[in-house]
């Protein structure tokens, strides 16, 4: 039932950010193609490239914002005492919102790209399936990191407007930092596809650059773990 | 020892920085009674709770609910599996409808009595498909206190548990709280409304600064205190009348009340031998003993 719970604390933001970037990825294919973008009309590839390109800023925005709350969160409005009266402990609360908010991320990375997979077979346009795979294969597992970078935040501070203001902020920093100088290991662009993608004909290889992701995914232990650190030390 | 009683603490003391928000508390609260735990704003009583439950950790001293140390982890699981605990601002999840937190807190407790929950879904006439955040104060009250007697808990732990209800529930939470305690439920409930309080309490403890000033049965509590009216035929200086088990003394003209603390014979035999025209001795209602020990507070601390 702390599954439920946390479903149910999410469900507004998920649901939300869902209908925002199937909404914007539908949309913008189907402009793109032909209607208001003729260049891209040649080249499809491109357009998936640069789809990516924009549905991950939306994706990280939504990912940090479905990672605040918890019990920090729950002090400053009043319910901690409810929660922290349950006969479960504090790792117990916070992987049961992991949990929920992984397989949220996953859908906030899988539906959009089902929305351009429908938008192109509605307008007959020839694609790869296995390049919309990668795509979503990059973003949720390479991204899953800016959905714990949210989660690490929002267990030190609760503040309604202070904690997203800051997770958003640390996820700037880190992708400016990465881009300026570790270029090579950024993950804003492992995750986008522009480590990985051929400039002559914007196909993603066929080895995806499991180094890197498996790397990404480190990382997310690690702030997963950070979390834990931080929550069990925590005095309310 | 411990068998005895639903709570015990051992110098228990919570600090926030330099501010002692509970000092040295040594508590115990026996099975199967109703006990008051009464105290002002910011006295420490809600951080009392919250440390009995595991929610803060003490700073040092010790304490055990139901036989669980609250420092143990797994013990303070099981101590919230066995307590039901309303708390001070009746929190609740307002994204959730009243039906879904019902749900939700029954999945907890195996023993949860649905019966009891219908019964009361109907008596507060709370609307299961409603939101929490939509509901009035009381109406949250009532949830708060439907989803602590839904369950079958060996203690229950009351912060402030009639604020927000009307005259009829409170009514009605009274005659609640006393029919749980006969069902051998222990009760453990802090209140500012004390003449409820002196209506279902069997035990009074009473907190000021962090500190535990009383800790008597209520009877007890109603045996040992009085007030003794005086009236003289010339105005008698005070001090006369400074034994040690006289709380507070106030003089107006020939007329004198003294405030006791068990023993009010030797201010009742000074009085005669001072020839008072007029001895009348009065039993205090527990406010006045509640008003009376915290207002001896501050005199206290700077001994």
């Amino acid at each position: 039932m702390l599954w439920y719970k946390s479903w149910l604390e999410t469900k507004p933001r998920f649901l939300t950010s869902l209908a925002t970037l199937t909404l914007f990825c539908a949309v913008f294919v189907y402009h793109a193609q032909g209607l208001i973008r003729p260049e891209f009309r040649l080249d499809l590839n491109r357009l998936l490239f640069v789809n990516q390109q924009f549905l991950v800023i939306m994706w990280v925005l939504s990912v940090v914002l479905l990672g605040m709350g918890g019990i920090v969160r729950e002090k400053a409005i009043g319910t901690t005492s409810l929660t922290l009266a349950l006969p479960v402990g504090r790792f117990s609360l916070l992987i049961s919102r992991i949990g929920v908010g992984v397989l949220e991320v996953i859908a906030l990375g899988l539906v959009p790209w089902l929305a351009v997979v429908g938008v192109m077979s509605i307008v007959r346009k020839p694609f790869q399936i296995s390049q919309v795979a990668s795509y979503v294969v990059l973003l949720v597992a390479g991204g899953l990191v800016f959905f714990l970078m949210g989660v690490l935040v929002s267990t030190l501070v609760g503040g309604e407007y202070t904690a997203p203001a800051l997770a958003f902020g640390v996820v700037l920093l880190v992708a400016i930092i990465s881009d300026a100088w570790f270029r090579d290991y950024s993950v804003w662009r492992l995750v986008t596809g522009d480590l990985s993608i051929d400039r002559s004909t914007y196909l993603l290889p066929r080895h995806l650059p499991w180094l890197g992701i498996f790397g990404s995914l480190c990382f997310a232990l690690l702030m997963m773990a950070a979390s834990v650190f931080s929550l069990q030390r925590r005095d309310s | 020892m411990t068998n005895e009683f639903a709570i015990i603490t051992h110098a228990l003391s919570k600090s926030y920085g330099k501010n002692s928000a509970v000092r040295e508390l040594d508590l115990s609260v026996k099975l199967n009674r109703i006990t008051a735990f009464l105290g002002r704003n910011g006295a420490g009583k809600s951080t009392t709770i919250k440390m009995l439950l595991g929610m803060i950790r003490p700073t040092c001293g010790s304490g055990a609910v139901l036989g669980g140390e609250i420092t143990d982890t797994a013990a303070s699981r099981n101590i919230r599996r066995r307590v039901a605990y309303v708390g001070e601002d009746k929190p609740l999840y307002a994204y959730m409808t009243v039906g879904q937190i019902v749900r939700f807190a029954k999945s907890f407790y195996p023993d949860w009595r649905s019966d009891t929950e219908k019964k009361l879904l109907y008596e507060y006439e709370l609307p299961v498909e409603r939101k929490v955040k939509t509901l009035s104060k009381g109406m949250r009250t009532k949830l708060a206190l439907l989803l602590a007697f839904a369950r079958r808990p060996d203690l229950l732990i009351l912060d402030e548990p009639s604020e927000g209800l009307d005259p009829v529930g409170i009514e009605h939470l009274l005659r609640s709280l006393v029919t749980q305690a006969s069902d051998g439920v222990s009760i453990f409930f802090s209140s500012h409304q004390i003449a409820e309080v002196e209506r279902v309490a069997d035990h009074v403890c009473i907190l000021e600064k962090g500190r535990l000033l009383v800790d008597q049965s209520l009877d007890e509590l109603r045996r040992s205190y009085r007030r003794i009216d005086l009236v003289f035929d010339s105005s008698i200086p005070e001090n006369e009348f400074r034994f040690s088990n006289v709380q507070r003394i106030e003089t107006r003209g020939r007329h004198m009340s003294v405030f006791v603390q068990s023993n009010a014979d030797t201010v009742v035999e000074r009085a005669r031998r001072l020839n008072a025209l007029s001895v009348d001795v009065s039993p205090v209602a527990l406010r006045d003993i509640f008003l009376e020990t915290v207002r001896e507070e501050p005199e206290r601390a700077l001994v």
